[in-house]
């Protein structure tokens, strides 16, 4: 099919490329306890971008009965396109993939009764508890061809599991705490229930603390949440657009020397990981702070081009869109204090899980401002129960710039990999 | 490809004609779509495409089976699919839905100029005109400019006989201005989308003007400061605050199987004042919630949620109908047909109260006015939502600017702390949408008229 479109490209193009991608997945729901529905899913579709002239079109469609029409579609498309002048990355065999063959052992029947135990074990403790627990595994293809001779396909593979729990207390108080894994195969998530039910334990005292500055443990969740507003600062796409506060900062140190954050597509196991980005560029790992320092910036072919950065396997795309600048596995260096100890030398302080409304402020200057959905209140090292019904609010850059401590313990969340981190002073607001 | 849809009610029919089970429904979109995004004086993207999708959903035995699927050629197959899942999981605990229809009819999104009709030369001169508004001030660092249109076909069958084709066309802009001096950053964004023609995209320069003119104000704003206070909330932030807070609430997924909240969303009990009326309605034509008929053919009624301050009613898909024994309420809905109907919103607003703007201010000695919004979210008891800006509020008047505000608090706290309701109903609804269940953005729309409320949390340094 591809190949047949290649075949009616008009002389002019200048370069062209094609990315085309197929999956099927399979996903198991239980809804407030039980088990609700067994869905499949097919999906296939394809995306060409022309040059013509130095300007690019780009159409798209997921009716592999009918692509005519996709090539005249971006053909139109391209003399409205803005100059670029980058060039396609040439032939290349895809390294490695991101799939595992035991994908196929997802079983219906094992990952139902994977399902139904983590609900028992959550009820014979909580017996009011409404629990959802899906599960999914989908594998795919994703296939690139280009006018540079670039033409190379890899399979992914994808398994994911979440777990989420409200609880009502009597004075109706509620309580919401959730988990997920994600990996390339199947896995076990014995350690889930156990971790989600002491979360719910230590929520049930509510305590209070005054409005002003207080000491600040971020659990890793928390921390990537938080990070999402340093990394929208790192995409090469809001430096060219000159509203990212580290555009021209490259070599400073803006943050604690602590403080080293990458982007690594190449960690093998991980379904967050590709051997070539969206555009054919190999994955590389780059730090993008390093000790506090901006290094590098996450870039598409395009902005490469605009900002004279080097391409390191960052351009993301559908079939139906183009590609822009995105990150693969973020990894956050770990600090050498145990995460028992950061909480012991805080002594009065909070350990903040999970927020409510966080990024909706204005985040390009840093500042954030979130409801505390899930934090305790920590009294002589120890914690002693929830606070709620009030936020946080500060500068997250001002934060990472002061002083920091992190742990060296470090938790997945999605494809953030993150320590604990410490704050001695964050605003709080009741 | 243009596909007929009689053909396609026909496979559907015959797909439907084999399944033994207490309800199934087949629903199927073919389409296109252009999507411009400008952005200073790059062009970001500018796109045309054609998507087609599908999906089958079988309750057997009291399981659901759900296949989604682009390729038509097979739909008798993955129609058997569907079956053999829901036996796979069938034995269970029991979902039901309830009957309703059938519906045999054929909706449009109706009048106006055809978005077919219109050049994509067109459509890429208004969007550049509308991003040349928005750059239009020398403090502005950059903008966004997007377009996106989609026209499709969707049609919808069930086994009680139900046949609906729906011709739709939807289109909005999203515009955006982020201003900047030194290292303050001020973006500022409004959108509009309905259902309609291409009218509802044109003659909209008023709304770049005013993007791009609050982005520079704000560039002296301040901080609003910490604590607990007064706020008046302009007709888009009620909207959201209703949407967010209290809607989400009402969407009986979250109440039909929760003893818990059943006892908290009891019908009858006091939630705010004798002036407070909310309602849902998704036959409201053009608005974004606009839903003709929803993702299980059922279809839109004009749901009273709240009257005189009153629970009255909630929010169901056919499941959650069935289990509480309450009728549908056109409520079950999906992003799109290859995902499944759960209960959504669809046009939600406070309806006008007694009194005027200037009433509310005249009654705040000190406060703040917020108005607009950035976002929103709760946890069902909590909310925080984010003002675009707001003014100080002195002895009934205007003062300082005030930048982002956060808004935050307890959900039935603050509906009881309402004191004044306005008269000044406006709805509004954009590009983007409402998410729920890894379901997003959905078109909704929102609204109220100015209110006061007492004693909401505002977040930042005191």
């Amino acid at each position: 099919m591809i190949d047949s479109l290649i075949k009616k490209l008009p002389d002019t193009v200048n370069w062209f490329d094609i990315l085309s991608t197929e999956g099927t997945s399979t996903s198991i729901s239980f809804k407030n306890n039980r088990l609700h529905s067994l869905n499949e899913k097919q999906n296939s579709g394809s995306g060409i971008r022309i040059n013509v002239d130095n300007r690019t079109g780009f159409s798209y469609t997921n009716d592999s009965s009918n692509m005519d029409g996709i090539i005249e579609r971006a053909l139109a498309m391209a003399s409205y396109g803005d100059r670029e002048g980058f060039l396609l990355p040439g032939p290349a065999p895809a390294a490695f993939e991101p799939f595992d063959d035991k994908i196929s052992l997802f079983d219906t029947a094992n990952e139902i009764e994977k399902g139904s135990s983590v609900i028992a074990a959550i009820l014979a403790r909580y017996p009011r508890a409404n629990i959802d627990v899906s599960m999914g595994a989908s594998q795919g293809l994703t296939r690139i061809v280009n006018s540079s001779g670039f033409n190379a396909t890899y399979r992914n593979s994808f398994y994911s599991l979440s777990v989420s729990i409200t609880v009502i207390q009597d004075d109706g108080t509620k309580i919401d705490v959730w988990d997920s894994i994600s990996s390339l195969s199947p896995r076990d998530c014995d350690e889930i229930p156990g971790r989600l039910l002491e979360r719910i334990r230590l929520a049930e005292n509510t305590r209070s603390a005054e409005s002003g500055k207080i000491p600040v443990i971020l659990t890793p969740r928390a921390f990537s949440r938080l990070l999402g507003i340093v990394a929208s600062g790192l995409d090469a796409r809001s430096v060219y657009r000159g509203i990212s506060p580290f555009g021209g900062k490259t070599g400073e140190k803006l943050f604690n020397e602590g403080f080293t954050l990458t982007d690594d597509p190449t960690i093998t196991d991980s379904p967050y990981s590709y051997p070539f980005d969206d555009e054919g560029v190999p994955g590389l790992r780059k730090d993008l702070i390093r000790s506090g320092i901006i290094e590098n910036f996450v870039t598409d072919l395009k902005h490469a081009e605009k900002l004279g950065l080097i391409p390191g396997g960052n351009a993301s795309r559908g079939y139906a869109s183009l590609p822009s600048p995105s990150f693969s596995s973020i990894i956050i260096g770990g600090g050498t204090a145990s995460m028992e100890s950061m909480l012991r030398n805080m002594g009065r302080g909070l350990l903040v899980e999970q927020f409510i409304g966080l990024g909706q402020s204005n985040t390009l200057t840093g500042d954030f401002s979130g409801n505390l959905d899930l934090a305790y209140l920590v009294e002589n090292g120890e914690i002693t129960g929830r606070v709620k019904d009030c936020m946080l609010a500060d500068n997250i850059f001002s934060l990472l710039g002061g002083e920091l401590v992190l742990s060296s313990e470090r938790e997945q969340t999605g494809s953030v990999l993150s320590p604990f981190a410490f704050f001695p002073a964050v605003n709080y607001t009741r | 490809m243009k596909r007929d849809p009689q053909d396609l009610l026909q496979t559907g029919r015959d797909a439907l004609s084999g399944l033994s089970c207490e309800y199934a429904e087949i629903r199927i979109s073919c389409g296109s779509g252009t999507s411009i995004s400008l952005s200073g004086d790059d062009i970001d993207s500018f796109s045309t495409g054609e998507s087609i999708g599908g999906s089958v959903r079988v309750l057997k035995d009291g399981a659901w089976g759900f296949v989604s699927f682009n390729d038509f050629s097979e739909i008798k197959r993955f129609a058997r699919r569907a079956m053999e899942l829901a036996l796979q999981i069938a034995g269970s605990e029991k979902s039901s839905v309830a009957p309703y229809g059938p519906v045999r009819r054929r909706f449009s999104t109706g009048a106006g100029k055809n978005i077919n009709d219109i050049s994509i030369d067109e459509k890429f001169q208004l969007i550049r005109s509308y991003n040349n508004i928005l750059k239009s001030s020398p403090d502005i660092q950059t903008t966004r400019a997007i377009y996106r249109d989609t026209v499709s076909q969707y049609i919808l069958l069930n086994t009680e006989g139900s046949e609906i084709i729906y011709d739709r066309s939807y289109c909005g802009v999203s515009l955006s201005s982020i201003a900047r001096s030194g290292s303050v950053i001020q973006p500022f964004h409004n959108s509009i989308s309905g259902y309609g023609g291409y009218e509802i995209v044109e003659d909209r320069e008023e709304i770049a003007e005013e993007v791009v003119r609050t982005a520079v104000d704000l560039l002296k704003a301040e901080a609003a400061p910490g604590g607990t206070c007064a706020v008046i909330v302009d007709p888009k932030l009620a909207g959201v605050f209703i949407h967010e807070a209290f809607g989400h609430l009402s969407e009986a997924d979250f109440i039909h199987e929760n003893e818990e909240m059943r006892r908290v969303m009891v019908l009858g009990r006091q939630f705010g004042p004798e002036d407070l009326n909310v309602y849902d309605d998704g036959s409201l034509a053009h608005l974004p919630g606009y839903t003709p008929f929803d993702d299980e053919g059922v279809l839109p009624e004009k749901t009273a949620l709240i009257s005189r301050g009153m629970l009255t009613g909630r929010l169901h898909s056919r499941e959650t109908a069935a289990r509480m024994n309450e009728k549908p309420t056109g409520n079950g809905r999906a992003i799109n047909v290859m995902r499944q109907p759960i209960v959504r919103m669809t046009n939600t607003y406070i309806d006008k109260g007694p009194y005027s703007k200037e009433d509310i201010f005249s009654a705040v000695d000190r406060g703040i006015y917020a108005i607009d919004v950035i976002g929103g979210q709760t946890n069902l008891e909590m909310f925080t939502f984010t003002s675009g800006f707001g003014f100080e509020v002195k002895n009934g008047k205007r003062g300082k600017m005030y930048r982002d505000i956060q808004l935050s608090g307890n959900v039935f706290q603050t509906l009881k702390n309402i004191k004044m309701i306005g008269s000044d109903l406006q709805m509004f609804g954009g590009l983007g949408g409402c998410g729920k269940g890894g379901q997003s953005p959905l078109p909704v729309s929102f609204g109220g008229p100015h209110m006061l409320i007492e004693q909401v949390l505002i977040g930042g340094k005191q």
